[in-house]
């Protein structure tokens, strides 16, 4: 460039210089800023913030101390301070620091805190590489000649305070205020993510703890411990499952095959009813104490797992999204042999019973005969009034009762043989044709004679009564709900029994005037050897196998059975049976 | 401190006036002090000054919760309607005392002298 007149060459000479310092300041600036950043993004605790910060301002000013008082928990209204001194400080010197960071910190409306109560929170940094070079520790010095307090903030919130002291006057500088904030500012941040860190860590080391713990939980569990994703495939089993699966010699774990495909491509026959168990648990539905037999085929006692499930969802709150299924397993393989062994007992004890009751009946039945046909004989000579005080009329009300009683104890012995059929799946029907109003009767009046004190009722409304069904075991049904109910009722109750048609079906109800039974015992009332405990039923003998069996028949039937009850005021037993058994019932041909 | 209201001048309007002026002299504490240490410590340090007059001027503790810039006539009238000029007046210049105060408590005499000065004389040049 051609200047064309000095005046001109120097006046640009001059905007080349002007823009030269300003060029050169504001790459100092930058320079400064570019540090100054690094450091506090580079510090990853409190300690490296506090040197950050140390080494930035002394680029600044020349302090004896600097401070930072971090708010913290608001609930229990907690403070933090850490002096970084320059130097050794004396004690006035400290207490007169802290004394005007307890009146700064209520200016700007910090929950209030005394100075007493701020010492005790107090933490002395003195990072030694930071010390300022040959100063010597001022002795002596115990007043602040400046000070400087700058709030820390974040996103508009004020996290904490940052404190600047001298001992001599006109230490800090208005210019150097805004970058002093500034660097408060990168401060403030650096310190709220290390206390973010900190937080992130405290929750990371405590969800690892739980983890571990619940692992070492799952791990040592006795039970079996399965859980699936939301298509069926399991995702994890425990020590316990892996042990109790073994067998199957299938890899079931992170497969990421749904079990049903696994069912479907494998020939284990219980894998296809644990499919279907965690099918039923992915529907929504919670399936509980499912027998599963995962044994080998002509085991006597095969492995028997009870498998109790549930859906498991991402909030248990709100029931948002399926994550997949656990599943509970247990080995109840030692109580069906337990079971089992107690149903052989039982039902050798049965047939060594019903070999002498089968007499007792025969010989009962004979005498019983030959009363008969003497009491006939005298009646021809005696007037009707003077036959029934006759001792052979109270020998044979006598062996009626025995007959009676004989017939119960067979029925028994005939519910514990059954128990064991029921139990093994042996209960076979025979059926035949007859009529239910016959059989209703028949157990009524057989009830009756052992029931002397009771009445029980016949009502019969229903204009047929034909039906398909096995008689004997009908029979058996109906005496043993009927013994049931007068066992319960008090003398000079009545017993009613009743027959309706309903469609399809005949409906039974026995209804009395006894007891009657808690809703809470409801749905334990059919299970075998279940017996009613409180003070009111104690009184009463049994087993708890009649209604065991009459459930297991009318359900081999195709019927249904349940009561309704209210304790105090008596039960009414209902079951129905088809008039014609449904296909699926008939035994197979 | 501003005098009492003059001839012609209705209790209302006047109190009106007293919280514009301390209002305004609040605004220029904030626009000043913003630029230094943020607009949330100005914002603290207007709070912290309410919380701390209130016990003696106890119509000012609504200031305590709301910032100043949402104080306008409506709320000026629920909330210091029934309190006395003389009263009021006294406690916005507490209030201000007690901002000076607390900047003073920050950054000692950096920013508060000639502030002041710029404050008092606009206090002054209000009708």
């Amino acid at each position: 460039m051609q200047p064309e007149s000095k005046a001109t060459a120097s006046a640009y000479r001059s905007l080349i210089g002007q823009n030269g310092d300003r060029l050169t300041a504001l790459r100092q600036q930058m320079q400064f800023l570019n540090t100054m950043g690094k450091r506090f993004v580079a510090a990853i605790d409190r300690f490296q913030v506090h040197h950050a910060l140390l080494a930035t301002l002394q680029e600044l000013y020349r302090f004896s101390a600097c401070t930072i008082l971090l708010k913290g928990d608001p609930a229990e209204l907690a403070f933090e301070l850490s002096i970084i001194p320059s130097y050794p400080l004396s004690e006035p010197f400290l207490q007169a620091m802290i004394e005007r960071i307890a009146r700064a910190a209520d200016a700007i409306d910090f929950p209030r805190v005394t100075a007493e109560e701020l010492a005790l929170m107090a933490y002395l940094d003195a990072p030694d590489e930071l010390a300022l070079p040959g100063t010597p520790a001022p002795t002596g010095v115990t007043a602040i000649g400046d000070f400087l307090n700058i709030p820390l903030t974040v996103e508009n919130r004020i996290i904490g305070m940052l404190s600047l002291f001298d001992e001599q006057e006109g230490a800090f500088d208005a210019d150097l205020l805004q970058l002093t904030t500034m660097i408060a500012d990168y401060a403030a941040v650096a310190l709220e993510n290390v206390r973010l860190r900190e937080r992130q860590m405290a929750l990371w080391s405590s969800a690892e703890f739980e983890r571990q713990r619940l692992s070492l939980i799952l791990g040592s569990m006795a039970e079996g411990l399965l859980i699936t994703n939301e298509k069926g495939a399991i995702t994890s089993l425990n020590g316990s499952a892996q042990h109790l699966l073994a067998h199957t010699q299938i890899q079931l774990e992170e497969t990421f095959t749904p079990l049903r495909q696994l069912a479907a491509s494998n020939n284990v026959p219980w894998l296809a009813d644990l499919a279907t168990i965690v099918d039923q648990a992915l529907a929504g539905d919670i399936v509980m104490n499912r027998e599963l037999i995962a044994g080998a085929e002509g085991e006597v006692v095969p492995l028997t797992l009870s498998i109790s499930a549930a859906p498991l969802y991402e909030s248990s709150q709100t029931q948002t999204r399926l994550l997949g299924v656990v599943a509970v397993l247990n080995d109840i393989t030692s109580h069906k042999q337990i079971e089992k062994l107690k149903d052989e007992f039982v039902s050798i004890v049965s047939h060594e019973l019903r070999t002498p009751l089968t007499a007792i009946k025969g010989y009962t039945q004979h005498l019983m005969r030959r009363i008969e046909r003497r009491l006939r004989g005298a009646s021809q000579a005696l007037p009707a009034n003077a036959i029934a005080d006759l001792p052979e009329s109270y020998d044979l009300r006598s062996l009626n009762i025995v007959q009676s009683q004989t017939d119960h104890l067979e029925r028994l012995v005939n519910d514990l043989l059954d128990l064991s059929r029921v139990q093994w799946g042996e209960l076979h029907l025979q059926y035949s044709s007859f009529y239910l109003a016959d059989v209703l009767a028949e157990c009524v009046r057989q009830a009756q004679i052992s029931a002397e004190e009771h009445t029980i009722y016949l009502d019969i409304a229903s204009q047929d009564s034909k039906i398909v069904a096995d008689k004997l075991r009908v029979g058996q049904i109906v005496g043993n709900i009927l013994d049931n109910a007068i066992k319960f009722s008090p003398q000079g109750k009545q017993v009613t029994v009743k027959l309706q048609e309903q469609g399809n079906e005949y409906q039974v109800s026995v209804n009395d005037e006894g007891i009657g039974v808690s809703p809470e015992f409801f749905d334990h009332i059919f299970e075998r050897f279940y017996r009613v405990r409180n003070a009111t039923s104690r009184q009463y003998s049994g087993i708890g196998m009649g209604l065991y069996v009459a459930k297991a028949i009318v359900e081999a039937h195709g019927g249904r059975i349940w009561l309704s009850s209210h304790q105090g005021t008596g039960s009414t037993f209902y079951f129905t049976l088809p008039r014609v058994p449904r296909t699926s019932t008939l035994p197979a041909p | 401190m501003l005098m009492s209201p003059g001839f012609g001048q209705s209790s209302s309007a006047y109190q009106e006036k007293v919280t514009e002026a301390y209002l305004q002299a609040i605004r220029t504490i904030d626009d000043r002090v913003t630029p230094f240490l943020g607009k949330a410590t100005t914002r603290v340090l207007i709070q912290g000054a309410a919380r701390r007059v209130s016990e003696t001027y106890p119509f000012l503790h609504f200031l305590e919760k709301m910032p100043y810039t949402e104080v306008v006539p409506s709320v000026v009238r629920e909330q210091l309607g029934g309190v006395i000029p003389q009263q009021l007046a006294a406690g916005l210049d507490a209030l201000l005392q007690e901002c000076f105060a607390g900047l003073k408590e920050l950054t000692g005499d950096l920013i508060v002298p000639p502030l002041h000065e710029e404050v008092r004389r606009q206090l002054e040049q209000m009708p």
